[in-house]
């Protein structure tokens, strides 16, 4: 590669990355919504970083983890193993509120044999890195980075993928209200039922209009998206049937890649 | 690993000896008021198929809350139902939330003796089973373990309402385990089942269950079963 191409993926990434934290920031406002903004950042941690898929989870009131984003169902798979089965990297890192990062996975059997054999039985990722969501010193989750090939995450990577992971914590605690101990809970129980609720109209969406979960989620999003709807709040109104659901399946509404 | 407080572990403690909705929304109003350090609790319901009502009341203060909430068509409690969100007044005197329901606040205040109220919504999902008030008559914030105690209690308190409603015949199964109840299959699948028997998702839930119970199989290996279209439920099934 010459010295000039070089340059120009440089400043392309760059540009990237300055895009991914403002249209985070854009995200921020008012009334936002909280799990569109995570979906967000897991798709700008696979656009950024060196990791072919990437999920956040979040701890309930209870401190039980549950997935509440993913970049694809892959991802989303890779932490249901780890909360199934109890173990893996993104339960350490919740529980020490540091990063855990497993450069290869066929090495791990010895610390979470579960998860490792479930792992392997799928043979799609080799190496994951998980960081915390943290604040005050405890972690309220983690975002989870997976990829295909072994081998650690580069340290400016790594920074990075923390830094999208402090604008998940500030997104979900909303920043005025931070130093509000109980206030954590709470919007954190809103975003976990948030999922919930969308878990609930990606069924309502997928059996009317016979698709599978995740082409249904992409339908609910995309029209959310383009038509400047919270996602939990169109979500509630597909499951309440309160909502013309052919409008959000109609082909011109055809999911487009995230940009 | 997972971290109870005291109101969801006696929560969790019921038996279920054959009590019905208000006999279980006053268990969980008592425990509140034992656990929590508060003076009263109510559980009110307030869909709109049921209309509303007042489940429980641990005193009359608590019921005369209620009542004002529904006369004035506002306060914390619908709060709470509409947005999904916690409420949490801890004086009533002195707060910008009151700006929300003025005519609430304003007779609350006239009327009993009560400074502080907190709700929580008991929801499953987008599926609205109520909603817990709870009040004390000092002004005062529920400390952060109280606070996340309550946020619990909610929590497991609407898996016991929604049990109830849609239980299949005895017992509860693998229900009350939150790590089944929060699954994202299970929500799936009582979306898909919903729109099969055109139904609401909390009815869906209780077919599903049934189904699980009478084939002597596991909630989440009905609902893996909708996913994968291997079930689908019709009108005429058993």
């Amino acid at each position: 590669m010459s010295r000039a191409d070089s340059g120009r993926l440089h400043s392309d990434r760059e540009e990237l990355i300055s895009r991914a934290f403002v249209t985070l920031a854009d995200t921020l406002v008012d009334e936002y919504d909280v799990i569109e903004l995570l979906n967000r950042l897991a798709d700008f941690a696979v656009q950024l970083l060196p990791a072919d898929a990437a999920g956040i989870v979040l701890g309930d009131a209870r401190r039980e983890l549950r997935a509440v984003a993913a970049s694809d169902e892959a991802a989303h798979v890779m932490e249901l193993l780890q909360l199934q089965s109890d173990q893996g990297p993104c339960l350490d890192c919740f529980q020490s509120a540091a990063p855990v990062q497993v450069a290869d996975l066929a090495h791990a059997a010895d610390r979470w044999p579960t998860f490792a054999a479930a792992v392997s039985q799928r043979g799609n990722f080799r190496s994951v890195h998980a960081l915390p969501l943290r604040l005050r010193g405890r972690a309220i989750g983690a975002l989870n980075l997976f990829r295909a090939v072994p081998g650690p995450l580069p340290e400016a990577d790594l920074a990075l993928g923390q830094a999208l992971a402090e604008v998940a914590t500030i997104g979900i605690l909303q920043e005025r209200a931070i130093h509000r101990g109980e206030v954590v809970n709470e919007q954190l129980q809103l975003a976990l039922n948030s999922r919930l609720i969308i878990e609930q109209a990606k069924g309502v969406l997928a059996q009317y209009g016979g698709l599978g979960p995740a082409a249904a989620f992409d339908s609910l999003r995309h029209y959310a998206r383009s038509h400047n709807v919270k996602l939990a709040e169109l979500a509630r109104r597909v499951v309440a049937k309160d909502f013309d659901l052919t409008e959000i399946l109609a082909p011109g509404q055809a999911p487009h890649p995230p940009q | 690993m997972a971290e109870f407080g005291v109101v969801t572990r006696a929560l969790l403690a019921i038996a279920r000896d054959g009590v019905d909705d208000r006999g279980l929304a006053m268990r969980i109003c008592r425990a509140c008021v034992d656990g929590l350090g508060v003076d009263g609790a109510a559980i009110s319901l307030l869909t709109a198929s049921v209309g509303r009502q007042t489940l429980a009341a641990t005193d009359e203060t608590a019921d005369l809350l209620e009542d004002l909430q529904f006369t004035l068509n506002e306060g914390p409690c619908m709060q709470a139902a509409r947005t999904g969100h916690p409420v949490s007044v801890a004086d009533l005197q002195h707060s910008s939330e009151v700006a929300h329901w003025p005519m609430f606040a304003a007779a609350v205040i006239e009327r009993s003796p009560v400074r502080a109220v907190f709700a929580l919504p008991l929801q499953w999902g987008a599926v609205n089973l109520g909603v817990v008030d709870l009040y004390r008559r000092e002004p005062g914030a529920l400390n952060d373990e109280q606070w996340r105690d309550a946020i619990t209690t909610a929590d497991t308190a609407a898996l016991l309402m929604l049990g109830l409603r849609t239980e299949p015949d005895e017992g509860q199964g693998d229900w009350l385990d939150p790590t089944v109840a929060h699954r994202a299959e299970i929500h799936q699948a009582a979306g898909m089942v919903s729109v099969q028997l055109d139904i609401s998702t909390a009815e869906a839930l209780a077919r599903m269950r049934a189904h699980a119970f009478v084939h002597n199989r596991l909630l989440i290996q009905v609902a893996h079963d909708i996913v994968a279209r291997r079930l689908v439920f019709t009108q005429d099934m058993e």
